[in-house]
């Protein structure tokens, strides 16, 4: 946080962020649906991993919405009649270690390649930007069979395979972003006061890059999730009887016509995963930003006080 | 200008030669097609004869020599699965996959920012709670689930739309709704980001005092200053169609180059990989650069560095 | 910043631009399809051909558009009991152990004039066998079988092979007579033969046509074109035909045959099985291997995950073929039975408890994941350490044919046969043989039964292939036997047409007419 954002948080009486998340409804529920996941993560296989194997041929892509098979069943049963609410419980532990890993990983070095391209400099900065537009043009899917087949299919070398192709977003947006601040007055101001490379870009650039970086890295979740679902539909990376979210969607693919609810539910998952994420880091960016929270903390008061928004300025000057 | 353009395209080619080179070895790490190509009844001494006519009994850097003096008499090669020039091959299905990611782009650029900037405009607002959730939703949605939703539903159930197929504009509609979904969704979400940060800056509020109205303060100013990172993120998505829309291709049987190259890595016909990773490079290169310009175009400050 | 130079005309001016070059775009394709043209049936297939030239005709994705519509061969093979029957040719007879007399029809013309004699049928031949050509009616069905030809009269011409002979005919059901003015050196597009239909356009990625022969040597068919389009998704495929966008969807899976009065199931020729790697503890031990049958709840898959019309196997070809032994009986799900012959085989010093792994593979056939997983948990349920790694097409290969991984484990896996050619040599040696290139046994005796019933023929040819199969069932326990699988078809309401067992590899034309 730069010293003027701190500036402007202090001017004002500072209402702790748990008090704050309550008063916007939908950050509230996506809160909560973190908790039921983070819960899922923790125990699901544990507590549903028998649950989640049980055959029953009877119960053969058995319609949701009836508790006339155990609770359960309500979300219906798959295929083999396994139940899908207790799978799609047990999947989340896969699902969130590789889709979360991969992203994270992915923004991280793309993040921390693309401030090195936009900041440091031109030589350094090319070689980067042409190994980007190289891994932009090799096929991912081969990418993943070259790595599957002459490596162990295995969820370490999954992550690998997504991390790599989700790369080139974030570099390319940190680098364009890096670009565009280091111009900025209070760049030059800094540099000018002395402040080391490294200072400049933890201090003055991060602040302002990542918020971008945080609503790709939203987004990037589900589309990690497809992606690994299309890899498993096409016969590479996580198979039966492993679960993921995505593995459930590529084995629903071919049941739409019958049982759309086999592939329905995992997609909803992802959905929500992706959402409440999506919820939670706007939310947390409106708190985290000076500029911004007088809208959470007047929530209940009058909705607009235009007055404020003349606040807080030079958070970020531009000249 | 044109030193730029000139170290930039040196610069692309060098890094096309690594991919090309990387792509060559690394395809052929994944197993022979010999067997793949062959029927699965062939005996060994078909397969043996096989391999051996086409050269998978060598080494890779005997294969890559052989490729290098072909490549430098034009010959790219033969398709292994189709028996035909990889080339022709890849060139047959590149228009497909350029027009559906054009018209895709277009569509999804511009409805992005228009819904993007409005809910920038007051963020928590109710425009801004339902056009985030839609779009969201939409990016999040496993894509073959729409499509097929979407024939049977408009095609089987109602009858409006064709089920598939390339045609006139009826044929357009599902195939191109299905791919917007993803750019769509993600871009809404990028351009607001940034139209947030835009619309507390300084400038923008120098700009309201001096009375410019609220619309120019959006789409001009803001707009304007939040354009760099739209244009990266739309950029990586264009990227994304050019190297093929596999689902809607697959679906909508589509001819274009992402079913192509997939059924090229799971057949093993390198060839036709490398025909097609050479074309989809050169165009995603190409489009980097121009990528590049208009960051130039946009900030001009850029050029100073 | 500065934004001066800045004006909404500019953007107008682009805006106006994209539109037109939208206009442009959408312009290009925008050729209005004239399906439902009156005597055209449209054929949706699953893939679009490789190719179409005739000399790959055996292979299904080729044969379903070209065998017997475009190219013909000299003798055919009726699905329904395998028996051999005139096609260009009109009579045989055996000359030698190693020869056959062919007496050809006349009157035939291929559809660019030349006429069909033994002189341009012998060059046929001699292209199909061609070795700088990779076509598959050679590696598929003539690995180490050497054809030559003599002519001998106009329409006579004798075939001679470099090992005796004793199917010749049945074997010639599968070469596929292309013109003589097809070239020698390398596959063609445009395939030209003496069919009852003749190539007339390929647009790659969407559609072929082929229109009617009118100096076709035979009936006049009633359909007088065919339209070939392809998509991959089984749904797509059945919703064409249910709204009329297509006539037939030859293959569709079986989740989405829930219209009885449009979709027909049809024995397919594929049997499915898991190979069992007799030559790995504790899968070397019969009793094991008798128990993973006695496990494996045959029943409990068939109208669920698989169609009900699916039938128990017991041996590698289905009843049709020349050598299936129909005295073998299924063995019963009993886990009981398979509990006790497991611990059998621990008291005998077997280490049952080491792992034993499946390898399946994606796609092989419609829901094979979810009956891998069954299996897996049925084997699971008496006992058994059993686990299921499912792969793509690629890697499974390298499981499938020899030379195997000397290091590898205890493997089931997942198989599927496809022998609709008439006679089980087409199988059996491949499979069982010790040279056999997907062969996981080697049965001295068995080998030197195989390498006899090969040159036998007739009655004694049959109940070789039988004893063989009974060996390979009762004695080697070498497989988990599934089933002889269906597969569905959809034919649209105008179209008359009935699948059989060889719409898997061949769709004849001539056979529909309209309602």
């Amino acid at each position: 946080m730069s010293t003027a954002e701190q500036e402007a948080i202090t001017i004002r009486r500072v209402t702790p962020w748990w008090r704050l998340l309550p008063r916007d409804k939908f950050a509230l529920v996506a809160a909560c649906w973190m908790v039921v996941l983070f819960a899922c993560f923790l125990l699901g296989p544990e507590l549903f991993g028998k649950a989640a194997t049980a055959i029953n041929l009877r119960a053969r892509n058995l319609a949701p919405g009836s508790l006339e098979n155990g609770w359960l069943m309500i979300l219906g049963g798959d295929a083999l009649g396994r139940s899908i609410l207790a799978r799609l419980i047990v999947a989340s532990r896969n699902t969130m270690t590789i889709a979360l890993t991969a992203v994270i990983l992915a923004m991280l070095a793309g993040g921390a390649l693309g401030m090195i391209a936009g900041y440091i400099g031109r030589g350094v900065g090319q070689i980067i930007m042409r190994f980007a537009d190289v891994l932009q043009s090799f096929p991912s899917l081969l990418l993943a069979v070259v790595v599957l087949y002459v490596l162990e299919p295995s969820v370490t070398n999954l992550i690998i395979v997504l991390s790599i192709t989700r790369l080139p977003i974030y570099l390319r947006v940190t680098r364009a972003e890096v670009m565009e601040v280091r111009e900025r007055v209070f760049v030059d101001a800094a540099r000018a006061l002395g402040g080391g490379r490294f200072h400049i870009l933890r201090r003055h650039i991060t602040p302002v890059v990542a918020p971008t970086l945080l609503t790709i890295l939203t987004v990037d979740f589900s589309i990690v999730m497809l992606a690994e679902s299309s890899l498993s539909f096409l016969g590479i990376g996580i198979q039966p009887p492993e679960i993921t979210w995505g593995l459930m969607v590529a084995q629903g693919r071919n049941y739409l016509s019958q049982a759309w609810w086999l592939a329905f539910f995992p997609g909803l998952a992802i959905m929500l995963a992706t959402l409440s994420g999506n919820i939670l880091s706007n939310w947390l960016r409106i708190v985290s930003d000076p500029e911004q929270r007088w809208r959470l903390e007047t929530v209940g008061q009058d909705k607009r006080k235009p007055e404020k928004q003349g606040q807080g300025a030079g958070g970020r000057t531009d000249g | 200008m044109a030193k730029f353009l000139g170290t930039r395209v040196l610069h692309s080619g060098i890094a096309l030669i690594g991919l090309i080179l990387a792509v060559f070895f690394l395809v052929r790490l994944t197993g022979d097609p010999t067997d793949l190509y062959l029927p699965i009844d062939a005996s060994l001494e078909t397969r043996k004869e096989f391999a051996h006519k086409h050269g998978f009994d060598r080494s890779a850097v005997e294969q890559f020599l052989v490729f290098l003096k072909d490549v430098s008499q034009g010959d790219l090669g033969y398709s292994l699965r189709k028996q035909r020039p990889a080339m022709e091959l890849v060139l047959e299905a590149y228009p497909t996959t350029l027009r559906l990611a054009g018209v895709a782009m277009t569509l999804s650029i511009a409805l992005a920012i228009v819904v993007g900037s409005i809910a920038a405009y007051r963020p928590g607002g109710v425009f801004d709670r339902i056009s985030s959730m839609a779009s969201l939703a939409g990016a999040s949605a496993p894509d073959f689930w729409i499509a097929i939703t979407g024939i049977l539903l408009f095609a089987v159930t109602f009858r409006w739309l064709p089920t598939s197929g390339v045609g006139g504009i009826e044929y357009w509609v599902l195939p191109i709704v299905v791919l917007m979904l993803r750019p769509f969704g993600l871009m809404v979400q990028v351009v607001r980001a940034s139209m947030l940060g835009a619309l507390s800056s300084a400038y923008v509020k120098t700009a309201r005092a001096k009375g410019v109205g609220e619309s120019a303060i959006i789409f001009v100013h803001a707009l304007r200053n939040a354009g760099l990172s739209v244009i990266t993120v739309a950029g990586d998505l264009t990227v994304g169609l050019i190297n093929g829309a596999v689902i809607v291709e697959t679906v909508f049987g589509w001819p274009g180059v992402g079913k192509l190259m997939i059924d090229s890595v799971i057949q093993r016909d390198f060839p036709t990989v490398q025909a097609a990773v050479m074309v989809t490079a050169m165009a995603i290169f190409l489009l980097n650069i121009v990528i590049d310009l208009l960051y130039v175009a946009l900030d001009p400050r850029i050029r100073h560095q | 910043m500065n934004f001066k130079n800045f004006s909404f005309g500019k953007y107008s001016n682009r805006w106006l631009t994209g539109a037109a070059a939208v206009a442009v775009v959408f312009g290009m394709t925008a050729n209005l399809q004239t399906v439902q043209a009156q005597k055209i049936v449209t054929v949706v297939l699953s893939e679009e051909p490789e190719g179409l030239d005739g000399c790959n005709a055996n292979r299904s994705t080729v044969g379903r558009v070209a065998k017997q519509n475009i190219v013909e061969t000299l003798t055919a093979i009726d699905p329904k009991d395998g028996a051999i029957t005139p096609r260009l040719a009109t009579s045989w007879t055996k000359m030698s152990e190693n020869t056959w007399r062919f007496e050809l029809r006349k009157g035939v013309s291929f559809h660019d004039g030349a006429p069909f004699n033994a002189e341009t049928a012998a060059k046929a031949i001699s292209r199909t066998m061609d070795s700088k050509l990779d076509c598959e009616t050679r590696t598929k069905s003539f690995g180490d079988i050497k054809l030559t030809t003599k002519v001998v009269g106009s329409h006579t011409l004798d075939i001679s092979v470099n090992k005796p002979a004793p199917i010749l005919p049945t074997r010639m059901g599968v070469v596929s007579l292309s013109s003589p003015n097809t070239p020698l050196d390398k596959l063609v597009l445009n395939p030209i033969g003496t069919g009852p239909y003749k190539f007339d356009k390929w647009t790659p990625g969407q559609e072929i046509i082929l229109t009617r022969f009118d100096g076709y040597w035979g009936k006049k068919p009633v359909v007088e074109g065919a339209r070939y389009i392809w998509r991959s998704e089984s749904t797509v495929r059945a919703a064409m035909v249910k709204v009329g966008e297509a006539d037939i969807a030859p293959n569709i899976a079986v989740q989405d045959a829930t219209d009885p009065t449009m979709d027909f199931s049809y024995p397919n020729s594929e049997t499915t099985r898991l190979r069992i790697d007799v030559t790995r503890p504790p899968l070397n031990d019969k009793r094991v291997r008798l128990a993973l049958n006695y496990a494996f709840d045959r029943d409990a898959l068939r109208g669920s995950i698989l169609s009900k019309d699916i039938e128990h196997a017991t041996q590698i070809v289905v009843p049709s073929i020349n050598g299936h032994n129909p005295a073998l009986k299924v063995r019963a799900y009993d886990p009981a039975k398979a509990r006790k012959l497991i611990a059998e085989a621990k008291a005998a010093g077997v280490p049952v408890d080491k792992e034993i792994v499946i390898i399946g593979r994606t796609n092989i056939y419609p829901n094979g994941t979810e009956a891998m997983e069954a299996m897996m948990a049925m084997f699971q349920s008496v006992g058994l350490n059993v686990k299921l790694r499912m792969m793509e097409v690629g890697s499974w290969l390298k499981y499938l044919t020899k030379p195997y991984d000397a290091n590898r484990g205890a493997i089931l896996l997942q198989a599927q046969h496809d022998n609709n050619n008439g006679d089980a040599v087409f199988s059996i040696f491949n499979k069982y043989a010790c040279g056999g290139a997907q062969s996981s046994t080697c049965d001295k005796p068995m080998d030197a039964l195989i390498s006899k019933a090969a040159t036998q023929s007739g009655v004694q040819r049959r109940d070789a292939w039988r004893e063989v199969n009974r060996i390979i069932y009762e004695d080697l326990a070498a497989d988990v036997w599934m089933y002889h699988m269906v597969g569905y078809s959809r034919v649209g309401s105008r179209i008359n047409f009935t699948p059989s067992i060889s719409t898997n590899s061949e769709l004849h034309l001539e056979e529909m007419t309209f309602k």
